[in-house]
């Protein structure tokens, strides 16, 4: 089990250790509200996660969720704004996401184009047309949208509990559900799958669909978060959710990872900041610290099938 | 009862290449049909037909007396027919259990999985084949035997009407050979058709209750197994004539070129390999699938380097660690798969010839069209390559002349010691004389070649000596003018009857 | 004959270069047409100043995607080769062509550092990168404390990225230089087909005793290496170094290159179609302006051309795979499985 899920492990070692340090070295860290609104301000990031990872797990990438981000959460405000009550201004921010997400698997699993420049096109034309459209406006949210028009704190933990019930979700229906273990097989090998009767090309494009509707569900949930929707929200969205996917041990050539490993690889890059912080050390270091963190990750997995194909 | 299965004329091409011609064949439930063939007889063509894996081009398919007019791998699954691969088409990264359970539930995904269900499953099938295999394990740390054993439990587990296993012995140890057969004959007492691919001679009369032989994509006779003795089989599978007519060899051989020292390299199997090729020589390399003959050639070209034992080139010690020093010290290998390997399929004719002598023809690393063209149009008028110009992409060509560019790529290299591997796999019958006057020629001119064929009239043919492989290592040194039986029986390792190769 | 002639002429016209080039003819004449001030020299120059930098590394990813590879640190390359010219300069006190030596050895040893992981460990290309554009950004943000800037530069300097030379941009000459150099590498040498060798089969390359390995890691380098050059000139036109020099400029590069024609899985594309992409984007950008359209439009269109680009180029390199495919099926069967 331990050697399975060797990846995982480590890396859940690292988020104890780093933890472990910031108890003894800057209590701090420990504080509650702080520590609230850091786990409320990674929730969304979560749910977007776990939709990079199914998408990387089919062996595909979308690096367009950065713009999908804004659009929904522009889209969410809006609504909110003309008085929609968030349960219904939420799910078409949901509808919203999976509507681009629909793009994004047409164009893949359909016309079978590399998945990286599509996302990357897509990403451009979100981004510059929610641009051009809102020319960078804010839009103010009324009173009763923030939190959800519960307190902070009730807020707050609201989020956290819904991306942690749907991340619980998600683990049960990769682990449970056959279609789950189809996103899996396609991954593996796309060939021996059509063979056992699966349709690929249609799995990837669910995979699409779907990080497409979790995005716009992460969107809304940054929406309450504050006053205002920044249209520029999600800018490096894509790339933050990549490298907790590749930290948490996911493979980039598809097949292998999960959920859970994406769980300990994101709150790992999620801490760094704050740890630098109560650790007395520039923030800057910020990034640099979290590339070396996705190098080290990847290097270490290198280094390891270097090893097993000698051995 | 009418057969199980039934082929009537079924056929094949892949371009020019005529895989299938016409074959029939027939499966009763409760038999085990063997087919025998050499290696390009079609088996594999004719597997992937009744799979569903390939359509063929003419021909009927009747399963259990219903004609079945479409076959695609979903609709096989459905009429009961499953296969089990030479090379297991397993998903790497799933567990055992899993891969079973892909296999064998309905490819519904609203389903939940029931993990226990599935585990049971599978450790129940691994044990009804003797397999000690954790259903929790990863298949990309099974061996590949134990991958096979996964697919038979799959097989196994689907309950098929209709079993084909290609070579599932090729990679098993005696006691995992034992306890498939014992599996293999509890599916026909249960009224399963089994059909069973197999180079081993011995397998086939302990196992199979009819044995068809398949010889250039035609089917030349099935018969009840305890008709026939192995020299019949063995007459039946090579007993084409000799219908091209070979150039002549070459006069007496020169210096020593090539000399191999107990030559091991662990990676791939290669065990203590001794060989001479002299300047002049053609010696040929005979062996069945598996035995070991590319993976040597890989070895000799610095593919996969060797880790033991000594290479001499022209009596001097070296070490080849890379394809480039290969070429350096005057080596070449014309690969087996030329479309992966052989040729760059969308580069030039121009580009692919002076591809290993960018060096040379290129001072200063910049190309010179002219130079290049000239030289190219030497080759393509040499080696007659049938083409519109040196600026057209490898791909666009026929087999033949496909191969004859990878050809021209390592002649230009002006090469000491040649290696080629099957050089007239898939080329029209033209392209082939061609190829064999070639080898002859560049013989006389000294160079010393090595070339590995499956093709036994062409071992027979063109060689001056023929050395014939076996679980890695070279069992047998034959004169060239040996007769087909012999090269055959070597390469079944007939002579070492009872002893199981691992 | 006429047959062939033919085909010729149908050979060029159906190029992707060419139809690229009459989409930038066309967009010249009609923002010519829109804008009065848009054909002007003024602003021809003005097009090629702000497109300089994206060029250079737009150019030396064309080799990086033909070994069908992608260098997604180009950009955070950039930025950190911005702040550590600027800090050689000011704070070592090195002589500014010292510092911009030394600057062009820090880019050519951080694209060795990608060409490492990629040829060493085989890791894929994209992780590599995406590690590394954390990691030089990162680096960036930490030397400047996020904060420190690095101007007054002196006007020597600042000649390069905001004068004229000869009549010209003071920077075109350098961007001409390398174009030509990258142009030759990649079409007129050895290096060039062993790029597009390993891109369309790597397995094939090896087999052919292309030191592989090598020629990816040129590659990569050269990548860093004018990574580091853009830095420079980035500073001269901005007269500024800061750590967020070049954010998201990797992006307009992999544009550019898959706009001009270069395939994504690597073998296919040149130089001149990178140089034509970079072009399209160019004038599109600047002549929208002119024609009174948000600025945003143009980056709509950016999207939509690669959409098209990609689908006219892919579609049929499909069409081949799927046909290429059924044979060589056939023959796999027939390799040889190594026994145990």
């Amino acid at each position: 089990m331990l050697k399975r899920h060797f990846r995982e492990w480590s890396v859940a070692f690292a988020l104890v250790l780093l933890l472990a340090i910031l108890a003894v070295a800057a209590p701090a860290f420990y504080q509650g509200q702080p520590l609230l609104s850091l786990m409320a301000r990674e929730a969304p990031t979560l749910v977007v996660a776990c939709g990079m990872a199914l998408v990387i797990i089919g062996r595909q990438i979308d690096i367009s969720v950065g713009s999908q981000f804004a659009i929904c959460s522009v889209c969410a405000g809006l609504l909110a704004a003309m008085k929609w009550p968030l349960a219904l201004a939420l799910p078409a921010a949901i509808a919203v996401g999976a509507v681009m997400g629909t793009v994004n698997g047409a164009l893949v699993a359909g016309l079978r184009l590399p998945s990286i420049v599509v996302t990357l096109a897509t990403m451009v034309t979100w981004r510059e047309g929610l641009r051009w459209l809102r020319q960078g406006e804010f839009v103010n949210l009324p009173d009763n949208a923030q939190w959800f028009g519960f307190g902070q704190a009730a807020g707050q933990w609201t989020l956290i509990f819904a991306a942690v019930v749907l991340f619980i979700l998600m683990v049960m229906g990769m682990r449970h559900l056959s279609a789950g273990r189809f996103v899996h097989a396609v991954g593996s090998d796309a060939e021996a799958a059509r063979l056992a009767g699966i349709r690929p090309q249609f799995v990837t494009f669910a995979t699409f669909v779907l990080i497409g509707a979790l995005t716009g569900l992460a969107a809304g949930m940054n929406v309450v978060q504050s006053p205002q929707v920044d249209p520029k929200s999600g800018t490096g969205l894509e790339l933050k959710t990549i490298a907790a996917v590749v930290v948490g041990g996911v493979a980039i050539s598809g097949g292998r990872g999960s959920l859970w490993g994406v769980f300990a690889g994101l709150l790992l890059l999620a801490c760094v900041s704050p740890a630098l912080t109560h650790l007395h050390v520039q923030a800057y270091w910020e990034k640099a610290i979290q590339g070396a963190i996705i190098l080290l990750a990847v290097v270490a997995d290198g280094l390891r099938s270097k090893t097993i194909k000698h051995n | 009862m009418p057969p199980l299965l039934q082929l009537a004329n079924v056929t094949k091409s892949f371009g020019a290449v005529r895989a299938l011609k016409g074959v029939s064949f027939d499966l009763q439930g409760g038999e085990i049909h063997a087919l025998l063939g050499e290696n390009g007889a079609g088996k594999s063509t004719l597997i992937k037909v009744v799979t569903g894996a390939h359509q063929p081009d003419g021909g009927t398919i009747t399963v259990a007396g219903q004609l079945v007019p479409h076959l695609s791998p979903a609709s096989a699954h459905k009429l009961g027919i499953a296969c089990i691969y030479q090379q297991p088409a397993l998903f790497p990264d799933l567990t055992v259990a899993e891969n079973i359970g892909l296999r064998l539930e309905p490819a519904t995904a609203t389903r939940t999985v029931n993990w226990p269900g599935r585990r049971d499953r599978a450790a129940k099938l691994l044990k009804r084949i003797g397999a000690d295999i954790d259903p929790d394990t990863e298949v990309r740390n099974l061996s590949m035997p134990e991958q096979q054993l996964v697919e038979i439990a799959c097989a196994l587990g689907a309950e098929a009407r209709i079993v084909i296993m290609d070579e599932p012995t090729a990679s098993l140890t005696q006691k995992e050979q034992h306890l498939l057969f014992a599996v293999v004959r509890g599916l026909r007492d249960n009224g399963v058709g089994v059909i069973y691919i197999s180079h081993r001679l011995e397998e086939i009369f302990a196992l199979a209750d009819r044995v068809t032989v398949l010889r250039d994509g035609e089917s030349v006779g099935t018969s009840k197994t305890d008709d026939m003795t192995e020299t019949s089989l063995i007459r039946l599978m090579v007993g084409r004539e000799v219908s091209q007519i070979y150039p002549p060899a070459a006069g007496a051989p020169g210096e020593v070129a090539l000399s191999l020292k107990n030559v091991s390299c662990g990676a791939s199997g290669i065990k203590n390999v001794t060989l001479e090729v002299r300047a002049g020589e053609v010696v040929g390399l005979a062996g069945l699938v598996g035995a070991g003959r590319t993976e040597l050639a890989r070895v000799l070209f610095g593919l996969t380097p060797a880790d033991a034992g000594e290479i001499a080139l022209q009596g001097r010690a070296v070490v080849i660690a890379s394809p480039a020093e290969a070429i350096a010290k005057g080596m070449a290998y014309v690969p087996e798969d030329r479309r992966r390997h052989g040729i760059i399929l969308e580069m030039p004719i121009a580009a692919n010839v002076t591809m290993a002598i960018q060096r040379r023809i290129f001072p200063g690393a910049w190309l010179r069209p002219k130079a290049e063209r000239q030289l190219t149009l030497e080759y393509i008028r040499d080696l007659a390559v049938k083409t519109y110009g040196p600026e057209a992409p490898g791909g666009s060509l026929s087999g033949g002349n496909q191969q004859k560019v990878s050809l021209a790529r390592w002649l230009a290299t002006k090469p000491k010691v040649l290696i080629l591997d099957e050089p007239t796999q898939g080329v029209d019958v033209g392209a082939k004389s061609e190829i064999h006057k070639l080898i002859r020629r560049l013989a006389r001119e000294g160079m010393a070649v090595l070339m590995i064929s499956s093709d036994l009239p062409e071992i027979l043919g063109m060689s001056d000596r023929i050395a014939v492989m076996r679980g890695g290592t070279i069992t047998a040194m034959l004169p060239g003018k040996s007769d087909a039986h012999e090269v055959m029986s070597a390469a079944l390792g007939q002579a070492e009857k009872g002893v199981a190769a691992c | 004959m006429a047959d062939s002639t033919g085909k010729f002429w149908k050979s060029i016209l159906l190029r992707h270069e060419t139809i690229l080039l009459i989409v930038l003819v066309l967009e010249w004449l009609y923002f010519n047409s829109v804008g009065p001030r848009f054909g002007s020299l003024g602003n021809t120059f003005d097009i090629v100043r702000h497109s300089v930098e994206i060029g250079l590394l737009a150019l030396v990813m064309t080799p990086v995607i033909l070994t069908g590879g992608i260098d997604l640190s180009v950009g955070s390359l950039l930025g950190l080769c911005a702040i550590l010219f600027g800090k050689f300069w000011r704070d070592a006190g090195m002589p500014l062509p010292v510092a911009g030596v030394c600057t062009l050895g820090i880019g050519a040893l951080a694209g060795g550092l990608n060409a490492a992981l990629i040829t060493r460990l085989r890791l894929p290309p994209l992780i590599v990168t995406l590690g590394t554009y954390s990691l030089f950004r990162g680096l960036a943000e930490a030397i400047t404390s996020g904060v420190d800037t690095f101007t007054n530069f002196p006007a020597s300097f600042l000649f390069l990225g905001q004068d004229r030379w000869l009549g010209i941009p003071a920077q075109a000459p350098i961007f001409i230089i390398v174009a030509v150099a990258v142009w030759l590498l990649v079409h007129g040498t050895t290096f060039g087909r062993s790029f597009r060798a390993i891109g369309f089969a790597p397995e094939g390359a090896r087999y052919a005793g292309i030191p592989v390995n090598r020629r990816i890691a040129l590659a990569y380098v050269l990548a860093g290496a004018v990574a580091a050059l853009a830095a420079i000139i980035y500073t001269a036109r901005l007269g500024q170094a800061k750590a967020d020099a070049g954010t998201g400029y990797e992006l307009f590069a992999i544009t550019a290159v898959v706009l001009g024609g270069t395939s994504i899985f690597g073998g296919i594309g040149s130089v001149h179609g990178t140089l034509l992409g970079v072009a399209a984007i160019a004038v599109l950008n600047n002549g929208l302006v002119h024609a009174r359209q948000p600025r945003e439009v143009a980056g709509m269109l950016t999207g939509g051309l690669l959409l098209l680009a990609l689908s006219s180029s892919a579609v049929p390199r499909l069409f081949s795979r799927l046909r290429s495919r059924k044979p060589a099926k056939a023959t796999q069967t027939v390799s040889p499985t190594p026994a145990s």
